[in-house]
């Protein structure tokens, strides 16, 4: 039997109201002070050790799973409260689908009835205006999930306070390449090139016929603009040719040096802006449980530098204020200590 | 966390009421810093290696397994501003190259982020295999290869003639420029090759990135080395520390044998499971 079970009449005595009044105002009173000190702007999770602790419990695999959501829960109230804007959490690895399949299929399954969840007793999203991101590689995802997703998305579009980020199906690497990819696409399209119906030689042809009908008579003016209008035409033109990936090089040969975009102008920053996280602030904490001290292909472009980085030996379901305060005090005073140290060189 | 006089009063208080005021686990808290600075001390007392690669060897022979690749972070001290912090360095790296050597680890990456050591690359070959030879005998040590991204390779004399038991070391020094910008420098290459239609932009995959990246700058390490009192990646490549197990010693400060001997027994008890 799992020792769950036993702790019952411990819980039926924490549960009762006036314990619970004590230990929220407790809670609330720990977060106000810790909220005096600069906070983190973007916190991420690595949750690991939900089924070590089901083992340990002796409770199914997926149980654990269960109560890693709720730990989950608790831990985003404490972080949007402290004023945290950003919580990333690894939910999915694109490793996972290595896991037996009755298993994946559990995943799956479960995250369904949570994001349902997370949407539907939206309150805790809504308290603290949190919008839900899900990163990763969106095709992956299957398809009875994906409207799960979507909803999840819509549904938590109007909170702007803050925002949770669901690492779902992801992997760093993956991410990293799908930057570099579209760094890539960015500098070998020209940016208004895509496939518009529109016809900047239509438009202009428009103008012109409108601007004869209108007056026969051609200023100066207008036939500088004609011949703005024509050079414009001719971009259209050949970049149209350059672009287009399926025609064959000779074609477009002539014209692509002039047309793309000089790949020297490349810099981390072009890179980091095609990442998942390129909206969200610099990673300042990293929290991975379970006592492994691997970042597991998680968040690698995001914490190689002023990130730091906590390993913590307590399981994921286990998690709660008392680890976390000690990881924020430590963040505090190292960032005092830092702002110490550069303050003299400047 | 530093230790304070307030910490020393409170647990002398507490000392005096029996240990009865504070709970184990603050008392824990208290001694916590000073104890692991202690107990690092005593560690390197015990298990020094008295430079002699024998001993190194009897101390990583009770490890399972070894790493094929160890990488440490190291820092030039005062930002180079101090006259020896190079000579430091340099001495800093030399030594665990000779770790390296004697435990039979084949590779060791060095990290640092001003990448000052790049710029003295044969004066450190130098350094490193006047260490060896120091520790090995003249004839005994093991050949150095030392590898850097953008520059030729510098091999030692004895590169084709070593014996059996001698275990060739390569050396890889990385510093900050071969993180990111690592990286934005590949991709201008790829845009360079698109745009000359040499490769289609959807032949960029994780595959080619990983193969490219491990060639030029450094393939992905085993086991990583902080000899800081916290873990603090300074810069360190991205792309290279997917699983890489990461070791740093609590409230530890320099470089010490001991730090990586307990680098080496963390990565030995260390569970691999991509995934699963």
């Amino acid at each position: 039997m799992s020792d769950l079970y036993l702790s019952h009449v411990r819980n039926w005595i924490l549960k009762s109201p006036p314990a619970e009044w004590v230990i929220r105002n407790a809670r609330e009173l720990l977060i106000g002070t810790l909220k005096q000190g600069p906070i983190p702007q973007h916190v991420a999770f690595e949750m690991d050790g939900n089924r070590r602790f089901a083992k340990n419990h002796k409770i199914e695999t997926i149980e654990g799973h269960h109560l890693g959501f709720e730990a989950l829960a608790r831990v985003l109230e404490i972080c949007y409260k402290c004023g945290v804007k950003v919580v990333t959490v690894y939910a999915f690895s694109i490793e996972n689908f290595n896991r037996p399949r009755h298993e994946v299929s559990g995943l799956m399954a479960m995250a369904k009835v949570k994001l349902e969840q997370l949407v539907q007793h939206g309150e805790l999203l809504d308290r603290y205006g949190a919008g839900i991101r899900v990163l990763g590689e969106r095709d992956l995802i299957p398809d009875d999930v994906l409207p799960y997703v979507d909803q999840a998305i819509e549904m938590t579009k109007h909170n702007k306070d803050a925002v949770l980020n669901i690492c779902f199906p992801y992997t760093s690497r993956a991410e990293m390449t799908s930057a570099i990819k579209a760094t890539v696409d960015e500098y070998t399209t020209a940016p208004r090139l895509t496939n518009t119906p529109f016809s900047q030689s239509r438009i202009t042809q428009k103008i012109r016929s409108n601007r004869s009908k209108k007056s026969d008579s051609s200023s100066p003016m207008d036939s500088s603009l004609d011949e703005n209008g024509v050079s414009d035409m001719d971009d259209s033109m050949s970049s149209t040719t350059a672009l287009d990936p399926d025609s064959p090089p000779l074609q477009s040969t002539p014209v692509q040096s002039t047309r793309f975009l000089n790949p020297e102008n490349i810099t981390a920053e072009t890179i980091n802006s095609h990442t998942y996280t390129a909206e969200c602030p610099p990673l300042d904490i990293f929290i991975r449980t379970s006592g492994v001290t691997r970042l597991s292909d998680f968040m690698l472009w995001q914490c190689h530098e002023n990130a730091q980085i906590f390993f913590l030996k307590c399981l994921w379901p286990e998690f709660d204020l008392w680890h976390f305060i000690p990881i924020l005090l430590e963040w505090q005073w190292r960032q005092k200590k830092l702002t110490e140290k550069e303050g003299p060189r400047k | 966390m530093s230790f304070t006089a307030k910490d020393t009063k409170l647990y002398r208080e507490d000392e005096r009421a029996g240990h009865r005021n504070l709970g184990v686990k603050e008392r824990e808290k208290l001694v916590q810093a000073p104890y692991h600075a202690v107990t690092l001390r005593v560690l390197s007392i015990l298990k020094h290696h008295h430079n002699t690669p024998d001993y190194v060897r009897r101390d990583v022979s009770v490890f399972k397994r070894l790493p094929k690749h160890v990488s440490i972070i190291l820092t030039l001290e005062d930002g180079g501003r101090a006259g020896d912090a190079l000579e430091k360095l340099v001495n800093e790296a030399s030594e665990v190259a000779a770790w390296c050597a004697s435990a039979g680890i084949p590779r060791l990456s060095i990290y640092e982020r001003t990448g000052i050591l790049k710029r003295y690359m044969p004066q450190t070959h130098r350094a490193l295999s006047h260490k060896l030879k120091s520790w090995f005998g003249k004839y005994q040590a093991p050949p150095i290869t030392l590898i850097t991204r953008g520059a030729s390779p510098i091999y030692s004399v004895n590169r084709v003639s070593y014996t059996q038991d001698q275990v060739p070391l390569e050396v890889i020094l990385v510093s900050e420029d071969d993180g990111r910008e690592a990286m934005v420098d590949l991709t201008k290459v790829l845009v360079q090759m698109v745009q000359q239609e040499k490769i289609l932009a959807s032949d960029i995959t994780l595959d080619v990135l990983d193969h490219e990246l491990s060639e030029a700058v450094m393939p992905e390490p085993d086991l990583l080395i902080s000899f800081e009192p916290y873990v603090d990646l300074q810069g360190y490549p991205p792309w290279p520390i997917r699983l890489t197990e990461i070791y740093c010693a609590p409230d530890n400060q320099g470089v010490g044998y001991q730090v990586f001997l307990q680098g080496l027994q963390k990565y030995t008890e260390a569970t691999f499971k991509l995934g699963k």
